[in-house]
Parts: C-alpha cells; structure tokens; sequence
C-alpha cells in the first residue's frame, strides 16, 4: 500500500502549520554535482539547464570532460537529458528560462538567443551601445530580462521578440550592486518592471522613470529575492540575518539570524516556497523558514538547487526532486491527524463503507449539513495528491458523499478528473514536468500542450487536447513543422525528381492529417513558411496552395520571390496594408523598370496596386511617379503631377516652367486639346501677370491670380484700360466682366464710375444686377437711381427694396396700378408715407 | 442650465424623449473608445507631451474630454504641426493617422531633437492600425529605432443615438479619386467590430462597385452568446451608387445648418452672441472640444468672437425636435416653442400660494435651457433664412429642381454659366455642374468646355486637376457628350428611368402638397435621394411603390388590412432585393445579397424575431459618407415601420461642399491661402 499522504509531512516546531516534501522523482547519479554548475530553473515544473561554474575548482582524474568551449545541458526535473549544445560567442553572462520554455542565454557583447528544446535559436541583440561597454550582469523574469552594462546602467528587454531595448533610470552606481533583483512587470502595481539593487548600506528601487533610494542602514546585502507574487521581499546581510520586508519597504515581516540554522559554508540560495516561506539553502542543507519565523532543516547530498514556485518550491540536488510546499488547506483538512472537519469525517465514512462498517451512516448523518463543502474539499483535495491511489480514494469519498446529496452540480468532479488524467500522464518520469494542480491551473492547459510540443511529444499533446476538447491546430502546426525539419533530404543519387516524390509524401501526409485531424482550420502559412526555411521551396508552394487566407500567404510568396503572385493575392484580399507591404518590399529589391513592368503588365487586376503606389509616391517619392507615369505613357497623370508641382513652388520661373510642361503633356495627348488649350492660357496669363508686377514695381501682387481677381485687381487700382485688354486677350465673357467690374467699383465705392461704365454701353447683365448688388453692400441710394433702367414691371419692387417708396408709388401711377399702390399703403412702413401714398391714390382718381 | 450634466450620463434620457428610441445602445461603441484611449496613454509611464493629428482632434473630442486626458499624464498638447517641438517632459506621444505628411513631420521632429541633443522617449500611436508605409518612412528618415509604434483603435463614434461614424473624411476622396482602398477595409473592421458587439449580421447587401468589400467576412466566428442578435440586416450603399444627393442643397434643418454654417465633427463655429446670456452660466460648456492649442480652452480668441458649440440632442432635446424637420416648418415650430415657453413663464403670474411658487421655481431650471436652446435656434435661423433669401441660392435650387425634373436642360447650363459669372463660390459651381452632368448622362462637349473654360477663369487654372479628377474613370462625375473614343465607356445612371421606378420625385402640384409632407422627398423639398429609396426598396418595399403614410389606397390589399388594424404597417422581414431586381439593374454597380453561412446562425432570426413582436435593427452603412438630410430620410422610414429601427453607419457625415473641397484637394485650399 502507498504510504499515507501524512508521511511527508512535517509541522513546523511551533504552531500548526504543517509543510510537506514531496519526492517527486528519484534521480540517483543522473545529475552532476550541481556545486561545481550554475544552474537555471524553469517554473511550472520546467527543466533545468546547467552550465559548467567557471569559477570552481575542479578536480581532475574523475571522468570530467574537457571544458574547452562552454556546454549548456538542459535537464527535465527527472534526469533526463533534453538538450546540449555548446556556446561558441562570447562569455555567457546569464542564462534562464521564457514564461514558454524557451532558454535565454545572454553574453557579455549583449547578444541574447532563444534556445527553444529541440535547440534551435533566434538570436537578438541589445544594441551597439550595449556592445561597446559590455554586459556584466543580468535577471531573467519569464516575460523580459534586465541587464546590467559595464557603465552601470540597466537595459531593459520587453518580450522577446527582439524589440529595442529601453534604458531605464540611472542609478548613479560607482560599483556594481551587491545583489540584486527584479520585479518582473506584471506583478507591479505601475505595470513596468522595477529593478532592486543592494547598495552600500541601502537598497535601490530603479523603474523606468527615476531611481528611489529606499534609506536602508542595514545592507549591504549578499542576496535579494522578492516572492513569486511580488508583494514581499526577503534580503540577507553579510551578517547572514534574513530580514522579510514589503517590496513598498514600510512593513517588516521577519527577521532571522540564519547562522544559527546549522548551514555549513555560505549560504548558496535564499528563495521563496510560495508567498509566505523562505528556504535559504547550504551545501547538503536546506532550511524552511515560516512566517512566523520557524523553521524546518532538510537533508541534503551535495549541493541543492531551489526553484521558487508559486505553491511551493522545489529542491533538485544529485539523488532526489523534491516539491517542499505548505500542506494545501483541503488536504490538511482531510488528512490532519484528529482533524474532525466535515471532508475527514466523510473520508472516514467512505472508508467504513468500503469496509462494510456501519460507522458509514453514522458518519455521514454528523455532517450532514456540511456535506456539501465535505465533498468540494474532497475533491479538491484530490487534485493536491500526488499518488494516484490517494487520488482515486478522495474522488471515491467525494462520490459517495454526493450521493447523500439532494442537487450536486458534478462539473468540478468532473473537471477535476480531467485534470488529474492529464497530470498524471505528464509527471510520468519520461516527460518529466511534475506539474501540481495550482500550476496547472495557473499556467493554463493550452500550456502545458505548448510545452508538450516543444519536447516534440506530439501524440500525448494531440491526445490531451483532444481529451480536454481544445483544438488541435497547434499542436499540428508544431508537427507539421518538425516533420518538414526532419524529413530527410532529397537522396542523394534520385536527383530532382526523388525530391519533389519525397517532397509531395510529406505534403500529402500533412495535408491529410490537418484534414483529418484540424477542421480545416489549421493555417499552412506557417508551415509553410517554415518549409522554405529549411530549404524546401517545391514543398513550401505546395503547402502554401492549402492556404486560404492572403494574408498569411503573400509574406511568404515575397520571401519566395513569387512577386507577381504575392501582389496579386494582397490586392485580392482588400488590404491596403497588405499591398503597401508588397509593393514597398518590390520597390527595394526590384530594379525600377521591371518594377513598374510588374505593375503594369498586371493590368485591370493589379489597378488597385498601381493606384496605391501612386498615392504613396505622390506623398513621398515624386521622382519615381514621374517616371512610373513617363514608362506608362500617362500624358495626362505627368501634367497634373506637374501642376500639382507648381502649386507647391513659390518661385514666379519656376511655376512657369511646370505650367509650359503640363501643356506640353496635354498636347501629346490628342484628346486632350481642350487642357492644353486651358494651360497656354495659363502661362500666357503668368507671364501678363509678371510682366503687370514688374509695371507696378512689385507693389501689387498680380501672380498667381485667376482671371477674374486679375480683373478685379486691376480695376482696383484704377487700371481698367489693362483689365479691357486681359479681356479681350482672354476672350472674357462680356456678362462676367460686367459682373466684376459692377462688384469691383462697388466695393472701391467708385459711383461715377459705376454709372459711367453702366452708361458705356447696354449692359449685358442688365440692370437689376446693379440694383441688387448695391443694396446687398447696403448702397441704397446710389441702386434707386438704376431702378429707372430696369423692365417696368419690376421697377415697383425694387424700389420698394431700395426703401423709396415715394418713387415706388409715382411708378405705380405712372403705370396707373392702383391695386398695387394700394397694397403698397397697406405695407408701408410709417404713417407719413401712407399718407403720400394716400394722396398718389387720390390724384390717380 | 448651471449644473450642465455631462452629455454622456445624458444622453440614455434624451433616447428616451426621443419617439424612436433605437434599440441598440451605442454609447457602448464611445465607451470602447474612450477606454482604450485611456490604456492606450497608460502604456506610456509618466507625464507625457500629447501631440495630436488635428483632423483627430474633432473625433477625439467626441469620445474624451480634456480633463480625462490631463489625469491621465497628459502635461501639453500640440497640434501636429512642421516646426520644432518644445516638449518639456521626456515621453512624447503621437496620435495621428497613418498618413506620410504627419509621419514625415515626426521624423522631423525627432531629428530636430536629435540635433539640439534633447533626450526624449518617442511613443507614436496609429489609428486605427499600423501601416506598413509609416514603418518604411520613418526607417527611410533614419529615426524607426527612436520611436515606439503601436495602435489606437478607434472605430465607431456615436454622433447621435442612431448614427455612428468612422469620422474619416476623406473615405470618397480615397476611393474614387485616388482609387485608395483603405477605407474599405477599415470600414470592414469597424463593421466586424459592431457584429462583436451586437451580434452578426444575419444577412449583408451591398450596392456597390466594390464586390471585394468585406473581405473576411468569411473568416469571422459569430460569438455564440449574441445569437439573438437585434440587427437583422446590414445594408451597404456605396456613395458613388448615388452621387447625386450629397450634390443637392439638404433642406432640413440640421443639413442647412452644414451647408450654410458647417458642421464639423457635430460641432458648428457661431457667434459667441448667440450662445451666451448676461445673467446665465454658458449653456454647454464645450470642454468636450479639444482645444486649439494648449491653453486656449478657457477664453476663446477675443478677436474672433466665434464659439465652438457641440450640437448634440442629449443636452439639446430642441434640436431633437428640430433637426430633421423641412426648413421650411422651422420657423413654426419655432414659433410653437417660444408660445408654449412664454405660457410657462406666465404660470408664475398665477401662481398663488407658496407651494405654486415653489413648484415654479422648481421648473425654473428647465425653463431657462429650453429658453437658451430657443435663443440659439432662433439666432441659428436667421443666419439661414439670410442665406436663403440671396439669389444665388434660389438661382442654384432652381436649377437643381429643373435639372432633376429634366426640364429643359440645355437651359439650366446656361444658367450655370450665368451663376459663375456672378461670382457664385466654386464648390456650388462644380456641385450643379456635376448634377447635370449626372441627371443628363453627359454634357454636350461644346457647352462643357466652354462651362469648364469659365471655371477655370473664373476661379483660377489651378482647378483644372479637379476638373480631370471628376471626369476621370472611376468617379465619371462630369462627362461630354459624345465621349471621346479612346476612353472605355464609364457606367452610366439613366437617371430618367431610375426616377420613374423609384419614384424619386414628387409632384410639387397642390394636391400632392399632402403627399410630400409624407414622403421621405420631404427633406428635399421633392425629392427624395435614392441612397433612401434603396434601402426602402430592402426594408420598407410600400414605401416605394406609394406612399405608406397615406390613408388605405387601395392598390395593394393585403398590406392595407393590416394597416388599418394598426397605426403603423408592420415592418416586413428583410427579404433582399425582391421586387426591385429591374431597376437595380439600371443602377451602375453590383449588388449583392449574402446570407452567412447557415452554420452561424439558427435560420432567419430576423422572421422569429419580428413574430415576437420584437424590434431589429437595420444597420445601413454609407461607405463613403452620407448627409444629414439622408439621415432624416432614414429616421422618417423608421418611424412609418413599426418594429425597424435603423442604425445609420457611415464614413463620415458629407454635405455637397465638403465632397468638393476633399475631391479638389488640399494643394488648391493651400495655394489659396498662401497667395
């Protein structure tokens, strides 16, 4: 029988929290010493990766291997060996772990890569800046790093794709720090990562905005570690004293004098078990501190390596992996000897039930309020053992106790199951992630499927997902692409055609499986994409044909240097991004003429693009739209790109020369004779015009005028002999010459003039035009004396407009309208006026 | 109106007043995107220098007040102007879209400092998405490694509790003249963006050329938990379907306001007079306006005397009233209101006892803003009627009514002439010149060059790239008759027959005078626009045909048994184009009818729905801008239905004149103002 889950427990000597260790694997001789390595912890269960400590001695005569270039190994917390590979740059300064198993391996030029577990990399740098002084130190959080530069100031690292690195506040350091740490940016309230440096006597809060010294008197410090959820934070001084404070520093927790625990040497490690337990590691010791300040000393052999997790930590040395966590409340609720909560005593039931005892019934009757929460605790009390023999027992109980029950929803138990299967399945010592329930909640399914796959463990990933019904599109998508890695490469002796047989197998396999398996909903882009990396063109095409949507196909047709095809499936898909993207990318690599052949050749369907390339061009490149519309013949397009020149210059020959081009232009173009036609007259206009300024030496501003405020300005200032000769030199219509005269002399107040120009001759506009445009400019008197050459009829009207209704009533007598005049007497304004208009009334009798 | 609540915690009350209150609440789509602007800020640590893209500033103002950004770490604001940039805090931060101009005054900028050695952080945020144009620019100006780049998504902005608008002015301009078609595909974002809101659409029509619009409709996942979706159609009209309403003088309120005094992002400029009172706190305080440069928020410009005033039925519920009534009933209502106002104000004469007093006083409140909003209407009306009464603008109506009836059309080209010989502005010019060319088919080549001959003379040579723009393929606004060979025959609207089928004009005899009063043509004193009787032809299939509104006529039976049962006629399922196939088919362009894919939806919600006696909403998106006067026309529909509601969705809000200015270019507005 399995021992009792109370056989790994142990309560602290003072009060009754009970903490637990739980051997997860034995791994005797599987790891080295991991004194003489520096050593890196993945979360969540994640693998180790270890590298040779430069620093300490080794001995020689044992089977050590040669230490010539630097070697990294990546352990899974099981012993098993995952990845090795050597590091040919420069001297690695850190290394540690992605929130997604990546490694990060960083050197002193600054240049970071990203080891995923089949060891192959990307690679980023921090900068030149970053090159030059050189990296001496760095922290890893899962989602970004930190570094320290050789000048002391601290780069910061947001994701990992490679973007540039932000410099944050200088710290003002003469040295570097003592220890220090970060807080990664999801645990700040702020939301930006918070650096913690240990200087002199104080501690250094640094973020991206200033750098706050925190007035500590008791430092230096030799290590630093804020609490997974970043709320706390435990330092030990030189004098070994281990001091538990807020991050914010205004609450101090604890305060231990760790020489006195029994450690040997220094200390090695002083990391955090959960939220609320510090363990603070020796050679061959490690040592639990509680919050209260208790404390639990554990065996070691050789050196252990602790990794903070967020319910616990684990403890890796050369024989054993170690989960040490508190007790989770449900399975001390449970288990706790002479606990008489309700889920104890419905353990106790189901366990006499099983024995045929009548306790059974007496039991479960004790509880019977309770019942419910006995069996949520039951269940989850489950989900914290390890072996799957306590596991079953407390699902059991939980099941029997909800047969007492009237309405149990039985979602958890069965999620909980679930759960359980998959946890199982994963902590077997060949996959080797010792996942616990809380992080496997925390860390999400979707996960640990991610994980799965990058440990190219694809089957159990596909079935895990198919079990927990997620979709299966990723998981295909890895395989997919670790197929097309591994295919083997085209025989030697078949040639091409073995190629594209060995080619079309692969293609085939995938497609089948992603139909068989993916809904059609897996996207080939990437694979294929992934295809043309490795060197498998033939194999990319035929992938990419699966594709359907465009967007994920044309980055990689420009890649492939399908440009036409590229072109074609961005104007398809109505992304104008999209096209800009193609056409920019085209515009570098191609040569100008097979550029625009490109484009052109492309016809009605490529149009969009070619129009697209206009708008931008016209913004940003102008030379090259003037040679995209000379290649096409576009008469018409070059004279307006002209004109539009000419409108933004402000030299007088230089937007003369323009305008003569454009009409250049439109005269090539046989349909086009009217615009040309227009622009000669234009430039003959610009040069009247210049020539007029030049009269006027400069005074008035003459260019750039159309006709008619040419006209106006002229007549403005008095030079209406010119004004007669732009008109007739521009065949001014006689009626809007007229009008722009009329409007000109009304507003220079010029009435002699006015009449003498309306007398000139019959105007073509008439007469009421200069009536009503000298009223609108409130003119009244000067528009009654031009009512008289108005039509008859309307005479009457419009002096009643200009106010005269004297004049408005002797035109009613003389055209002998009485009823008119009367209506006039019933609106005039003023008695003295009906009166008159009374007396007209009278005489017409 | 002293404790002015803000417009936003109003506006659920004002729907309410409101006859048709919509049954979608699209203040959900200001809340996203005030929120995200607030995120958005917040990824930038500390206080930080705001510089804005000015033609943001409008749409901005709608979603987010000035304060709201001050507590956000916003320390200044610059207009996104060439120049230096003297930020005082470390963080700068663009808003702007994703045009060259403002990225290649950014780069400017930076290099700037760069120069003086000003060390600064450079945030840039694009709306609404990224564009791969701006990342090639600024690595072309050598300053892509010093600047941040990422989005603010602003889609959809509620400008009244029935319309949204992308605010993207220059939506036609980019699609028909420069054949740019990225408003397409922001448009289709923003419209999947509102399927995520409220449920996809069950069913899409388009009238449009562009049969690539929403390309990834496709590749959308309905979210499950929205199956009872309330919109039960989305009706896409292209503007070019019909250019010729926008080109027409909108003759309800609320468009004559834009055509006379300019409505720009739902605020109009006028005299400072009309909105302040001696003894009354300013009506509406415009803090939602960004301000024009940092400080002047507080007093506006002495010299210029002019006020920006949100015009808003949320604080304004006599604008409510007003806007989409026919100008020429303004003035009664007006009428009405100030009697109503003035008995009010005399309740206080009879009342008696101290409770009387102090109910008065109680409604004093209200009185005083109903006073204020009177003031300003009245105020608002008289600027329009001045303009009304000047001749040009009976002159330019009078040919557009001739033209639209095809009444001696050779004439009314002449009259055009004779406008611009009277000095008429260019853009009323260009407007009854594209309209005639439109309702004719084409302008006889003689007449036409000798009218462009005028144009250009008149308004200088500059205009003549306008002039090519609207003639040229796509737009084929203004064409000569015959065409010239070379060139492939543009689509054409044979507008006398598409007036005929869709019953676009009324008789302005006596005894239809009853009958336009009823008719959406009301807001067009006549006519009504075809984008309108399109979406009837969908949406309220009578309406076409005849008058709904009219008492039992006994054509069509068995609609009237139900009329007469109720007071309305119940809308009819959205059944597409049925009926209408022929004169669609006059109409240039495709149109298409998509059902989603019967996997997303549990078959025609919209028929179950409508048995519930339930009300759906019909989302009608104008890709390209739409007029307030089409608005009132759709709000008119919806009211005749009973159980439609319609969402009106657009570009932005167009009027004949902003079309022209947008089509004619920011180089000629420029040249204008630097001569």
């Amino acid at each position: 029988m399995t021992e009792h889950p109370t056989a790994t427990w142990a309560a602290m000597p003072e009060g009754n929290v009970f903490y637990r260790r739980q051997q997860v694997y034995s791994i005797p001789g599987k790891l080295p010493d991991l004194n003489d390595y520096v050593v890196a912890g993945c979360r969540n269960g994640g693998p180790l990766a270890m590298m040779r400590d430069n620093t300490k001695l080794v001995a020689l005569g044992r089977s050590t291997p040669a230490f010539a270039k630097a070697q990294i190994q990546v352990y899974s917390l099981a012993g098993e060996g995952l990845l090795l590979f050597s590091w040919d740059q420069g001297k690695i300064i850190k290394f540690g772990w992605t929130a997604d198993e990546k490694l990060v391996v960083l050197n002193e030029e600054g240049v970071y890569r990203l080891y995923d577990l089949q060891g192959d990399y990307t690679q980023h740098s921090l900068g030149t800046e970053a090159a030059e002084m050189g990296i001496v130190d760095a922290r890893i959080h899962p989602n970004g790093l930190v570094a320290l530069t050789g000048s002391l100031l601290l780069l910061e690292v947001k994701d990992w794709e490679g973007g540039k690195p932000l410099t944050l506040a200088s710290p003002g350091l003469t040295e570097p720090p003592h220890a220090w740490a970060i807080i990664p940016p999801d645990l700040n309230i702020s939301r930006h990562v918070e650096v913690l440096l240990s200087v002199e006597s104080t501690i250094l809060a640094v973020d991206n905005l200033e750098a706050v010294d925190q007035r500590l008197s008791r430092g230096p410090f030799t290590h630093v570690s804020p609490s997974p959820n970043g709320k706390l934070l435990a330092l030990l001084t030189f004098s070994e004293q281990l001091w538990v404070v807020s991050t914010d520093f205004q609450r101090s927790l604890a305060d231990i004098d760790t020489s006195s625990l029994g450690g040997e040497g220094s200390v090695l490690q002083v990391e955090w078990c959960g939220n609320d337990a510090i363990i603070v590691t020796w050679s061959n010791l490690a040592v639990l501190v509680g919050p209260s300040g208790d404390t639990l000393p554990y065996m070691y052999y050789g050196a252990p390596f602790a990794v903070s997790e967020v319910d616990g930590v684990r403890v890796v040395d050369r024989e054993v992996c170690d989960l040490i966590q508190k007790v989770p409340a449900s399975s001390l609720s449970v288990f706790r000897p002479g606990s008489t909560s309700p889920s104890a005593i419905l353990f106790d039931a189901w366990d006499s039930f099983t024995q045929r005892s009548a306790k059974a019934d007496d039991n479960i009757r004790s509880i019977r309020p309770d019942l419910a929460v006995a069996v949520n605790e039951c269940i989850d009390a489950a989900g914290r053992e390890w072996e799957p023999y306590w596991q079953r027992r407390l699902l059991n109980a939980a099941k029997f106790g909800w047969g007492f029950l009237d309405l149990y929803d039985p979602t958890d138990f069965v999620n909980m199951g679930q759960a359980l299967k998959v946890m199982n399945a994963v902590r077997f010592y060949d996959i080797g992630i010792p996942l616990t329930y809380s992080q496997y909640q925390y860390a999400s399914p979707s996960h640990l499927i991610a994980r799965l796959t990058s440990r190219n463990l694809h089957l159990l990933a596909l079935r895990i997902s198919s079990f927990l019904s997620l979709k299966p599109d990723v998981v295909l998508k890895h395989w997919a692409c670790a197929k097309i890695a591994r295919a083997k490469p085209a025989t030697t002796g078949g040639g091409k055609d073995a190629e594209l047989t060995a080619d079309e197998e692969v293609c085939k396999s995938i497609v089948e499986k992603f139909e068989q398996l993916g809904n059609g909903e897996v996207s080939y882009a990437d694979i294929a994409k992934r295809a043309w990396e490795v060197g498998k063109a033939g194999l990319a095409t035929k992938l990419l044909d699966h594709e359907p949507r465009a967007s994920d196909q044309v980055p990689l047709l420009l890649m492939m240097q399908e440009d036409r095809l590229a072109l074609l499936k961005a104007v398809d898909s109505g992304d104008t991004d999209l096209v800009y993207h193609v056409l920019l990318h085209l515009h570098k690599r191609l040569p100008l003429g097979s550029f625009f052949r490109l484009i052109e050749d492309g016809g009605t369907k490529l149009a969009p693009a070619s129009k697209l390339l206009q708008v931008y061009a016209r913004e940003q490149n102008r030379e090259m739209l003037r040679d995209f519309y000379y290649s096409d013949d576009r008469r018409v397009e070059s004279a307006v790109l002209s004109l539009d020149e000419a409108s933004q210059m402000t030299d007088p020959a230089a937007i003369l020369t323009s305008v003569k081009a454009a009409q250049k232009f439109f005269s090539e173009d046989k349909d086009r004779g009217f615009e040309a036609k227009m622009m000669d007259e234009n430039a003959r206009l610009l040069a009247y015009q210049q020539q007029l300024e030049k009269e006027s030496d400069g005074k008035i501003t003459f260019f750039g005028l159309s006709i008619n405020e040419t006209l106006r300005t002229l007549l403005m200032n008095g030079m209406s002999k010119k004004a007669d000769k732009v008109k007739s030199d521009f065949k001014v219509a006689d009626k809007r010459f007229w009008y722009v005269k009329l409007h000109a002399l009304t507003a220079m107040r010029d009435f002699e003039g006015l009449d003498a120009f309306a007398r000139s001759k019959r105007s073509p506009i008439g007469y009421e035009a200069f009536v009503r445009h000298l009223l609108e400019k409130g003119h009244s008197k000067e528009a009654t004396s031009y009512v008289i050459r108005c039509d008859s009829p309307r005479r009457v009207d419009l002096y009643v407009e200009c106010g005269d209704w004297r004049l408005a009533g002797r035109e009613c007598k003389e055209r002998g309208d009485k009823a008119k005049l009367e209506s006039l007497k019933r609106t005039c304004p003023n008695s003295l006026i009906a009166r008159e208009l009374e007396q007209m009334l009278g005489s017409m009798k | 109106m002293a404790p002015a609540p803000a417009p936003i915690s109003n506006a659920p009350q004002a729907a309410q007043t409101d006859k048709h209150e919509p049954s979608i609440n699209t203040d959900v789509l200001r809340d996203i995107g005030t929120r995200s602007l607030i995120d958005t800020l917040n990824s930038v640590n500390g206080a930080k220098t705001l510089v804005l893209d000015p033609s943001l500033a409008g749409p901005l103002g709608l979603v987010i007040e000035v304060s709201t950004l001050k507590n956000h770490g916003v320390d200044k604001m610059f207009w996104l102007e060439a120049g230096p940039l003297a930020a005082s805090t470390t963080n700068i931060v663009y808003l702007c879209r994703p045009s060259i101009k403002h990225v290649k005054i950014i780069a400017d900028q930076i290099k700037r400092h760069a120069r003086e050695s000003q060390k600064h952080l450079y945030n840039l945020f694009l709306v609404p998405r990224k564009s791969t144009v701006v990342t090639r620019i600024l690595e072309e100006e050598g300053v892509l490694g010093d600047i941040n780049i990422s989005t603010y998504n602003l889609q959809f902005i509620p400008i009244a509790d029935d319309v949204v608008s992308l605010e993207n002015e220059n939506a036609f301009k980019e699609l028909w003249v420069d054949g740019d078609e990225t408003a397409v595909y922001s448009s289709a974002l923003a419209l999947v963006t509102l399927q995520k809101l409220y449920g996809p659409f069950p069913r899409i029509r388009l009238a449009t050329l562009l049969t690539r619009s929403l390309p990834e409709q496709g590749t959308l996942e309905p979210d499950p938990s929205a199956a009872t979706a309330p919109i039960d159609s989305l009706i896409i009209l292209d503007r070019h379907v019909d250019m010729i309403t926008p080109l027409l003088t909108q003759l309800t309120y609320e468009g004559l306001v834009d055509e006379v005094i300019g409505i720009q992002n739902s605020h109009i400029e006028i005299p400072l007079s009309l909105l302040t009172v001696p003894n009354a706190p300013n009506p509406s305080n415009p803090s939602a306006a960004l301000p024009s440069t940092s400080a002047s928020n507080v007093t506006p410009v002495s010299n210029e005397k002019t006020k920006k005033h949100h015009l808003t039925p949320a604080t304004d519920p006599l604008f409510a009233e007003l806007r989409d009534l026919n100008f020429s009933s303004v003035g009664k209502r007006l009428n009405k209101v100030a009697h109503r106002l003035d008995e009010d104000y005399k309740a206080r004469l009879q009342a008696k006892t101290v409770a009387q007093l102090r109910d008065f006083v109680g409604k004093l409140g209200g009185l005083q803003t109903e006073h204020q909003a009177l003031r300003l209407h009245t105020g608002l009306s008289e600027m329009l009627v001045s303009h009304t009464r000047t001749e040009l603008f009976n002159k330019s109506l009078e040919i557009q009514q001739n033209l639209l009836a095809s009444y001696e059309t050779t004439k009314q080209i002449n009259a055009i002439e004779e406008l611009i010989a009277q000095g008429a502005d260019m853009q009323t010019i260009i407007r009854l010149l594209c309209l005639a060319s439109l309702t004719t088919g084409g302008i006889k080549t003689k007449a036409l060059e000798s009218i462009k001959r005028e144009i250009l003379q008149a308004f200088g040579y500059n205009y003549l790239p306008l002039l090519l723009s609207l003639s040229a393929h796509p737009l084929s606004a203004v064409l000569p008759v015959p065409l010239p060979p070379s060139s492939d025959p543009p689509s054409k609207l044979p507008f006398a027959a598409v007036r005929k089928s869709l019953r676009l004009l009324i008789d302005d005899s006596p005894e239809a005078i009853e009958e336009v009063e009823n008719d959406i043509s009301y807001v067009y004193s006549g006519y009504a626009p075809i984008s309108v009787r399109l979406v009837q032809c969908v949406a309220q299939k009578g309406g076409v045909i005849s008058n709904p509104a009219e008492k039992a006529p006994p054509a069509d039976g068995d609609t009237n048994g139900k009329a007469n049962a109720e007071k309305h006629l119940r809308a009819h399922p959205i059944l597409g184009w049925k009926g209408f196939e022929d004169t669609l088919a006059q109409i240039p362009g495709e149109t298409v009818d998509i059902t989603p894919k019967a996997g997303n939806v549990n078959s025609s919600p919209s028929v179950t729905s409508l048995r519930n006696d339930q009300t759906t909403t019909t989302v009608v998106f104008f890709l390209g801008g739409c007029t307030y006067t089409e608005i009132a026309a759709l709000r008119w529909v919806s009211r005749q239905n009973r159980g439609r509601k319609f969402l009106i969705a657009t570009t932005s809000i167009i009027s004949g004149k902003s079309l022209i200015d947008s089509i004619a270019g920011a180089d000629s507005r420029t040249k204008e103002t630097s001569r």
